[in-house]
């Protein structure tokens, strides 16, 4: 079933993407290209074999430590300064107006 | 609206709880070596894993994961050998990477159980239509439409079915849950079954500015300090097994003395290291089909939790009876209006876009790591409060309260250790009246106060041997508290001790009886309360010196 | 001391050598590079920022450390270009985006730092696509670069600024990640050694990531020994405690380099050699390089991947559902462009990502946002999965029968700028590089010479099993050892239009 520019549009503001002008047109159309392209892979939806989600062989239950890393630490500017905008030790943003998180 | 006990008469809540506890005991977060900290200032605990930086990649904190699989052996879970690290997507900025690292449909713990034992007034909640048979059913019914996880993936969830059981029992050991009866008391115990408990990380800490009262709705802009940010967080999530809302305080309260007496967390709703959300829904008594839930926010005390879930139960009924329907929505409890007021509708499941996290190893705990946690396992308060009442002969509240808190529980132990049946309780009673009031009135914690168990034992052996009254007891309390002498020394300092012989109280009683013959003459005309006025005759006459309890049973016998 | 130090004849090895004996001073070999990049760059544009003051200083320190006597680093004095998508402090991070373009690294990462502590100097940060997404560099936010064989061409990519720098000889050594092939294409295509290493064999610590399941760090060189040494650097100090998926891999890669292969297993596939869109020429140099294997006394066997139908379509859906993951984190809010005068957050953040981001950025983010969404993951992500870890048995069944696969790594040879313009068809120019990603195998890119037709630079791939990137890099140099010249030396070096240019000290 192909995605419909309104399927697209609903991804995209899941997203945080903007799609301006004919960008929605343009989205569409590639992602039901590449879809189609992934076609092969839904046969093996059903094939009786685990999944592998690392390719890391039996490697499991890598941990560290509880120690405090003072080394890796960042200090206030190195955290900040990259920051579009900051105000005293804080990373700032515009209203949220009640959107997003339930946590 | 209507009363609480009126509507659950008609209606049958269904709640189940999510509980968010921050592993404060730990020394780090959860990916990252940065120091765990409330207090420190904005942004001052952070480095590129927790700030979500390009490149920077998570490892996971060992003790954690211990003390969540302590959290699932305190909690009679299956500890899941195989589980993943899973990456649930929502864009909001308190999250780093807008995604949380959590788990998947297999988490650490899953398919536990807490009995919680309901007594006193609060068991009167659950209507008496609300056991046996009726009771059967409603579980049944109300956990099989149940859902019990946002993600896409319930498809691949474990088989781990118990064979034969019914299918809302999948899972679970049945052996061990029981349906809850009332005994004659009104007091019941209902087995609560714990769905899962997952290990998480928490988000940064937000500041709203410029809206009413730092609401998030009117604020022009919000300031972020990831601080907490990557906090080792577990969820705990119930069964909606809960019926009543004392029966969801009670079961809080009981996690939380289990969650303190591990040591996982300091497990300060006040500060938000233990925070609490109720799911709660309505439906008719004897309808199988579950009602609309909401979701309530903010229930951060225990009174909250129980004040927002009646209201909640009760607004639900109002709506229903006048032929509304309920949304499913988030709704915030504000205690201060006592009311909930919608935050979000939900009208489709979120999609949180869950896969397995890449960049985290899979798990195989081994035996040996998870018989190791079960090693370190403390005495468990319900198993420590039965052994107070078995071996010190304390009554049930008392040892219940006393051993739901580890650092009490070891001082009354040592206090009580080789004293007499009644001593002992003399020791517990002055835990519960005098140590709590005055650790509270002094903002001060056990181990700051510099009381030591001998000195509480020594005044409970002065107040068990009616050496002092109950009122200098208390007067005893506070010197010694605050000088850390010996209660003897205080009370012999201060010429406290109460005489207790009657040769020398009888000539003070027949002084005060002559001296007070109208009061005589009413006691003996059936006035049995005026004895109380005596009394205080006789202590003030022997500069409070005398044996309250000994002039009473003076005055009664020259009366009589 | 040389009147002129020609960087472009030396191999790492003979740089650090010659300046551990005082033939010339890591001082000079910085000025020499420098002076290279300065007039080679007009036309290659292999890099995105050049770090004249990293790479004096880095030089410094080594001159410093010999005149206190002190043992070198087998890098010492080694010029290093390092792909743009690792942090090093002191450069900036932009992974060629407008979303990161005044991006400064907060700290450095793993294999960055590991080459630095190995003596390497870094020269500059090298262009890419945007994010690795792509195989031809022209995705970059800030400008192409142009193959250094033929500048009307594409150096491939992702990491085409690497291969670029060390093709041009602006950088004798270079560091590139790998997703689908970004290292292993690209080198192919500007005619140097690339290899990926086996995933976990390698830091990804510091490197901004892509598809963290497929994403592995590896170098780029002149010649299989200088690779080798790079790899020695790069995993030596064994598994990093910042990377949970990195593993200790105690090898010294130089060890049984030269080693015979007689007797040893080469496997062919036989659809691979057959399939459309491969270039005869291509063609033919893998099978000039089987018989010069044979000549060495190699067996050839053939063996087959039954599921490779599904690698490039598990490709598709695995990489951008993590890089749509990975590249959430991007929301203008920490680090990275932000819109200005938005009123509320949601505004921010979409109008942030949507200017941020490159078109290629966007799509695979929406493809992977679309791919991980509810009822649609357990068709596409769970099925790629489970692909996975056929693709994985396959291999590992073809390793019971021989020691290493050889094919092509790209099906062609460099194309034109704007040649390939269909998002989709660009993604065919992965179909030998990809399988390898799937597994999590080692594999190497190694020239074998021009192409007869298009007298460009064409290469061969060998693949291996996993950790034993040890015996990958011996049969690639039994590769390059049957295509020298007669002076010993690899079949390529620096390409000639840019040989001995302002290498020279005046």
């Amino acid at each position: 079933m192909a995605l419909s520019e309104n399927d697209v549009r609903g991804i995209a503001d899941y997203a945080r993407i903007a799609l301006e002008g004919d960008e929605l047109a343009q989205m569409t159309a590639y992602m039901n290209d590449a879809v189609d392209i992934l076609a092969p892979i839904l046969k093996y939806a059903d094939e009786d074999v685990a999944p592998t989600f690392h390719p890391i062989g039996d490697l499991v239950n890598v941990m560290r430590d509880d120690a405090v890393d003072a080394e890796r630490a960042l200090p206030l500017n190195a955290a900040l300064d990259n920051a579009g905008s900051s105000r005293g030790r804080m990373f700032r943003v515009p209203s949220i107006l009640g959107d997003g998180g339930d946590n | 609206m209507k009363e609480l006990a009126e509507v659950l008469k008609d209606w049958e809540a269904v709640i189940g709880l999510e509980i968010h506890t921050e592993l404060t005991t730990l020394d780090t977060k959860m990916f990252c070596g940065c120091k765990l900290s409330h207090e420190d200032e904005p942004n001052a605990n952070v480095c590129p894993v927790c700030l979500g930086l390009p490149g920077a990649l998570p490892v996971p904190n060992r003790q954690a994961i211990r003390s969540i699989v302590k959290a699932g052996l305190a909690t009679n879970c299956q500890i899941m050998k195989h589980s993943m690290f899973y990456r649930k997507h929502y864009f909001y900025p308190d999250m780093a990477k807008n995604f949380q690292t959590t788990q998947g449909p297999i988490a650490f713990c899953m398919h536990g159980h807490l009995d919680l034992e309901v007594t006193g007034r609060g068991a009167a909640e659950r209507p008496a239509c609300a056991f046996g048979e009726a009771e059967a059913q409603s579980l049944a019914s109300a956990s099989a439409n149940a859902v019990g996880l946002s993600t896409s993936m319930s498809a691949q969830m474990p088989e781990g079915g118990t064979a034969g059981a019914p299918a809302h029992m999948a899972g679970y050991d049945t052996s061990h849950l029981q349906l809850a009866e009332r005994h004659d008391d009104g007091s019941y115990t209902v087995p609560i079954r714990i769905l899962r408990i997952h290990m998480e990380e928490d988000a940064a800490k937000m500041t709203h500015l410029g809206g009413e009262e730092g609401r998030i709705t009117a604020a022009a802009e919000s300031l972020i300090d990831y601080n907490r940010c990557g906090t080792p967080l577990i969820e705990l999530v119930t069964e909606p097994d809960l019926r009543t809302p004392e029966e969801a305080r009670l079961f809080m309260e009981k996690l939380r003395r289990i969650f303190l007496t591990l040591g996982i967390s300091d497990c300060s709703m006040e500060h938000g290291s233990m925070r609490c959300d109720g799911n709660v829904s309505l439906r008719r008594r004897g309808e199988t089909k579950l009602g609309t839930k909401t979701e309530l926010k903010n229930l951060n005390s225990f009174k909250s939790l129980h004040d927002g879930l009646a209201y909640e139960i009760c607004r639900q009924a109002e709506v229903l009876e006048e032929g509304g329907i309920i949304y499913q929505e988030t709704r915030h409890w504000e205690p201060s209006r006592k009311r909930t007021v919608v935050m979000r509708v939900k009208e489709t499941a979120d999609d949180y876009r869950l896969f397995p996290d890449p960049d985290l190893a899979p798990y195989d705990l081994s035996d040996e790591f998870v018989d190791e946690c079960r090693s370190e396992l403390p005495e468990l308060p319900d198993a420590k409060r039965a052994r107070f009442e078995a071996s010190f002969g304390i009554k049930r509240a008392d040892a219940e309260q006393i051993a739901g808190d580890p650092e009490t529980a070891a001082f009354f132990e040592a206090a009580a250790a080789g004293l007499s049946g009644k001593e002992a309780q003399t020791v517990a009673n002055l835990i519960v009246n005098e140590l709590v009031a005055y650790l509270k009135a002094a903002g001060s914690s056990l181990a700051d106060s510099g009381l030591t168990p001998a000195q509480v034992a020594a005044l409970a052996k002065l107040l068990a041997s009616d050496a002092i009254s109950s009122n200098q007891a208390h007067e005893v309390f506070g010197l010694m508290a605050e000088s850390g002498d010996d209660p003897n020394k205080i009370v012999d300092a201060r010429g406290m001790r109460q005489v207790s012989d009657t040769g020398a109280l009888q000539p003070i009683v027949d002084e005060v009886l002559a001296n007070c013959s109208d009061q005589a003459q009413q006691y003996r005309d059936g006035n049995q309360k005026v004895i109380g006025y005596l009394v205080g005759q006789c202590m003030k006459a022997s500069r409070g010196k005398g044996n309250p309890k000994l002039f009473n049973e003076l005055l009664r016998a020259a009366l009589s | 001391m040389a009147e002129t130090l020609n960087l472009d004849t030396l191999s790492a090895a003979q740089i650090a050598s010659g300046i551990a004996a005082g033939e010339f001073s890591a001082a000079e070999v910085a000025d020499a590079a420098l002076a290279a990049v300065e007039a080679r760059e007009p036309e290659v544009q292999a890099y995105l920022q050049v770090t004249p003051e990293l790479t004096r200083a880095a030089a410094a320190r080594v001159d410093a450390a010999r005149a206190a006597g002190e043992p070198l680093p087998p890098l010492a004095g080694v010029p290093l270009a390092i792909k743009d998508n690792m942090n090093l402090i002191g450069t900036r991070t932009t992974c060629a985006s407008r979303m990161l373009e005044n991006y400064e690294s907060p700290y450095t990462a793993t294999c960055v730092a590991r080459m630095l502590e190995a003596g390497c100097l870094p020269v500059g940060k090298a262009n890419m696509d945007e994010f690795a997404f792509g195989s031809s560099t022209e995705s970059s936010a800030f400008h192409r670069t142009n193959n250094p064989w033929d500048t009307e061409r594409v150096p491939g990519g992702s990491s085409g600024g690497s291969a670029a720098a060390v093709a041009a000889g602006e950088a004798t050594l270079a560091l590139g990640s790998d997703t689908g092939g970004s290292i292993r294409q690209p080198a192919s295509l500007c005619g140097v050694v690339g290899m990926k290493p086996t995933y976990g064999a390698v830091s990804r610590y510091g490197v901004v990531a892509f598809g963290s399941s497929l994403d592995q760090v590896g170098p780029f060189g002149r010649s299989v020994s200088d690779v080798s040494l790079a790899m020695n650097a790069l995993v030596g100090a064994g598994k990093d405690p910042y990377d949970c998926t990195s593993q200790d891999c105690p090898v010294d890669f130089l060890e049984h380099l030269n080693d015979d292969i007689a007797g040893r297993r080469v496997g062919i596939i036989p659809a691979f050699m057959e399939a459309e869109g491969l270039m005869p020429e291509v063609k033919r140099a893998v099978e000039l390089a089987a018989e010069k294997l044979v000549d060495q006394g190699a067996e050839l066997v053939e063996v087959e991947l039954p599921h490779l139908d599904a690698a490039i379509a598990a490709y598709y859906v695995i990489g951008p559902a993590e890089a749509f993951s990975n590249l959430a984190r991007f929301d203008g809010v920490r680090y990275g462009y932000q819109e200005p005068m938005c009123a509320t957050l949601a505004e921010q953040s979409s109008l942030s990502r949507a200017h941020g981001f490159g078109q290629e950025a966007k799509r695979r983010q929406m493809l992977g946002a679309y791919l991980l969404s509810s009822g649609v993951y357990d068709k596409y992500y769970y099925a790629a999965a489970k692909a996975r870890t056929l693709i994985t048995r396959d291999y590992a069944a073809a390793y019971q029968k021989v020691d290493t696969i050889l094919m092509p790594a790209s099906p062609r040879a460099a194309f034109k700028f704007g040649e390939i313009s269909d998002p989709t068809q660009m993604y065919l120019s992965d179909m030998y590089t990809i399988s390898l990603n799937i597994a999590g195998n080692g594999g190497i890119s190694v020239p074998v010479g021009l192409g007869e037709d298009s007298q460009l630079p064409v290469a061969v791939q060998l693949q291996g099993p996993a950790f034993r990137d040890r015996d990958l890099l011996m049969f690639a140099r039994a590769v390059e050892r049957g295509f020298a010249g007669a002076d010993g030396a690899p079949a390529l070096s620096v390409a000639p239009g840019f040989a001995g240019k302002g290498g020279e000290r005046a």
